[in-house]
């Protein structure tokens, strides 16, 4: 690791390794997300691990284990593609074949949730309650 | 190895460890370089992550990808951030790739939006248009906000309103991407607009 691994960008949150020089659709077996006709999973979609996935990790391999040890913790599908340096479409299709393995469960957000005033007025309240300056917030770190 | 097999075909059934937020998107967008970037990082907890999407088809023709016709594969980088607003929901700010050639990749990104914010910049007016053409071709609500470069603007309000042709129901803004004040502020002015349009 020390040599010849050039260092990850240092403003990400440690990405696991350098992009993959693998092509990415390699990874799928040739396969894309969603078609013309089907919604492809939104970016912000979230994911989590299950117990069962996280008890299969040491089963699992290369993409597959790295996901679900990534999403320990609920992750976006973008986040997933930015901390393990994979195509976003990538991430939908290992998603999609790990929540059907029971490994991760995969929570695709309602698209009615724009419309819904209640959630527009947390949001705003939440904004409204961050401070101008950033070393505030920063206090509690 | 285990007697839970799961079917293939049917939804699997499984609990997560954890339950996630309800995640939201507001999109920002603009022309190359205008700060999109800057404004994400100003206020989202995390420092801006990068995505790279796979582009097929669209950059054919643009990219000269060694002369390989109808099959051509580039990808476009992606930034984004996030702002936990409590433990049930979480907004993610999502900057769309600055090159009006990638309109497709916004449908991917843009999708379930609450709106956007496009980041202007006086200097270049021309490249936002594809951004404004887009937000109000979609429907989706998004406001105008100039960035004020060095702390001030070359064009009033009133010229930049001409200059982009929107209509008077799109708030146009002055904002600094620097500040993380001045980007609550702006995206706050989307936020209100998308509520003002749930009730109208």
């Amino acid at each position: 690791m020390a040599d010849g691994t050039p260092p990850p960008d240092p403003d990400g949150p440690a990405p696991v390794g350098p992009a993959s020089a693998v092509r990415p659709f390699l990874v799928t077996a040739g396969r894309v997300a969603a078609g013309a006709s089907g919604r492809s999973m939104p970016v912000e979609t979230q994911v989590v691990a299950t117990a069962e996935g996280l008890d299969a990790l040491d089963r699992l391999a290369f993409e597959q284990h790295d996901i679900v040890a990534v999403c320990r913790l609920p992750q976006s599908i973008a986040e997933i593609a930015a901390r393990l340096r994979l195509h976003l479409n990538v991430v939908r299709v290992l998603a999609e074949d790990l929540r059907a393995a029971g490994q991760l469960t995969v929570h695709v957000p309602d698209s009615g949730v724009v419309h819904d005033a209640s959630v527009l007025r947390r949001v705003i309240d939440g904004l409204r309650a961050i401070p101008d300056a950033r070393g505030v917030l920063r206090d509690s770190d | 190895m285990t007697a839970t097999e799961p079917a293939t075909g049917s939804p699997a059934a499984r609990t997560a460890a954890v339950r996630p937020p309800l995640p939201v998107k507001l999109v920002i967008s603009g022309g190359f370089g205008v700060g999109k970037t800057t404004a994400v990082g100003s206020i989202s907890e995390i420092e801006p992550l990068t995505t790279e999407a796979a582009i097929t088809e669209v950059a054919a023709g643009v990219d000269d990808l060694t002369h390989t016709p109808r099959k051509t594969t580039t990808t476009v980088a992606m930034d984004f951030g996030c702002i936990t607003i409590d433990p049930t929901l979480k907004l993610y700010l999502f900057g769309t790739p600055g090159q009006e050639r990638f309109g497709f990749m916004w449908d991917d990104i843009v999708e379930g939006a609450i709106g956007a914010l496009v980041i202007v910049d006086t200097r270049r007016l021309d490249d936002c248009y594809a951004a404004v053409d887009y937000f109000e071709h979609k429907g989706i609500p998004f406001a105008v906000a100039v960035n004020a470069f060095d702390g001030h603007v070359e064009h009033t309000l009133e010229e930049v309103r001409w200059a982009l042709d929107v209509s008077d129901g799109v708030p146009l803004v002055v904002f600094d991407a620097r500040e993380r004040g001045s980007v609550r502020d702006a995206l706050l002015v989307v936020l209100e607009l998308a509520l003002a349009r749930t009730q109208g």
